[in-house]
């Protein structure tokens, strides 16, 4: 993904286009993931701080979308699975979504197992949940 | 006929509602799904897996439970595949397609594995062994479908049965032998997509037509006993804890809730 095409998608952060362009910018091989607390701009102070970016992992033993799609995917544990910072739980079918970068409110993800287009929210415990978008 | 736009995988989360949608409705998607989990698995179990001896009571029990679920499968059969003709548009009708071939699978397998437990002749005796309240619920259903009422049928079909059956076989396969248990997880894959479809599909429409949530609500009341008492009756049957039963109903709870038309 080029940050043109970023800038193209209305719930993607002015901030996270630059952290990718930055990635774009960096020498062949530079990775995916981007140190923690690393600012889009240093020289403000309350610049957002920039996503963390993930590597998905091909294989989460999940086997129910065509093979490309199935990283994006892994099934919920129960209650007591910790979903990480680039995870969300479909409300509709209990199963796990996950995005190559940290999910924010307002962030826009897809649940192919059940056809469902949801938008993250922070709940009042602070948790970050997913609602559906019809 | 353009066939559906397949964007590239690292772009999932960015992709547009309607090419998103294209794909997930299409036959390609379906085909290159189910053969994640169908793939060498002959009726739904793979062959290594044991034949268990089950009590005799437990077997009976199963039996029953089995005949119950064969009316649902046969009530959803028959509901996709006549929703077909007056679904409202093109990528509607392939997906209700490859609703009716999961269906279908559906009550091979569950007509395969009445056999292996000693029932020669289920096709002919799983009606009579079925839930009342089951059977009630299809003929309503099939009534929806008859008077090609979209919403009613998807609601009935998609939202209140798909949604019950998906908590039910999920109860069940925790505590079934693993034959079962392994051909209920196939099912319950497949019924991911069917409750998915039948939410979203209801959830858009209601988004334009808010007015007609109160004929839903109307239908509800009307199907929700039967529905409930069925699969209450079913997991009892099967020995479910009573703790573990309002688990059955949470899921479609929970999405009528965000339908707007719970109550």
């Amino acid at each position: 993904m080029t940050s043109e095409d970023l800038r193209s998608e209305a719930n993607f952060d002015p901030a996270e286009v630059a952290e990718v362009a930055e990635i774009e910018a960096a020498p062949s091989g530079g990775g995916h993931t981007v140190p923690a607390g690393r600012r889009a701009d240093p020289e403000r102070d309350d610049a957002p701080r920039p996503r963390r970016r993930f590597e998905l992992l091909d294989d989460t033993g999940f086997d129910e979308v065509p093979p490309k799609y199935r990283r994006f995917y892994r099934r919920w544990q129960g209650e007591a699975d910790a979903l990480a910072p680039n995870e969300v739980l479909c409300p509709v079918c209990k199963v796990v979504i996950r995005s190559a970068r940290e999910l924010r409110p307002g962030d826009r993800v897809y649940c192919m197992p059940c056809m469902s287009r949801l938008e993250v929210v922070r709940a009042e415990s602070g948790r970050l949940e997913a609602i559906v978008r019809y | 006929m353009g066939a559906p736009m397949s964007l590239d995988p690292s772009e999932l989360h960015a992709r547009d509602h309607s090419g998103f949608l294209a794909e997930v409705q299409s036959f390609e998607f379906w085909f290159q799904s189910v053969e994640g989990y169908l793939h060498d698995r002959p009726y739904g179990v793979a062959p290594e897996t044991p034949m268990p001896e089950l009590e005799p009571e437990r077997r009976r029990a199963l039996v029953a439970t089995l005949s119950t679920y064969c009316v649902g499968e046969v009530a959803a059969l028959e509901g996709a595949s006549g929703m077909i003709g007056f679904a409202p548009n093109r990528a509607t009708k392939i997906f209700l397609a490859t609703q009716a071939v999961d269906e279908a699978r559906h009550l091979e397998v569950l007509l395969h594995r009445l056999h292996e437990l000693g029932e020669d002749d289920a096709e002919a005796t799983f009606e009579a062994r079925s839930n009342p309240h089951l059977l009630a619920f299809r003929d309503r259903l099939l009534r929806c479908v008859a008077e090609r009422d979209w919403l009613a049928s998807v609601f009935a079909q998609n939202v209140v049965l798909e949604s019950m059956e998906f908590a039910a076989f999920h109860s069940h396969s925790r505590t079934a032998d693993p034959r079962t248990a392994q051909m209920l997880a196939g099912i319950l894959k497949d019924e991911r997509r069917h409750i998915g479809f039948g939410e979203n599909d209801l959830g858009r429409h209601l988004r334009r037509h808010p007015e007609d949530r109160a004929r839903l609500q109307t239908l509800k009341r009307e199907l929700d006993p039967l529905v409930l008492a069925c699969f209450e009756d079913s997991l009892a049957r099967l020995g479910i804890a009573a703790s573990e039963r309002p688990d059955v109903g949470r899921l479609y709870l929970e999405s009528v809730a965000r339908l707007g038309i719970a109550g």
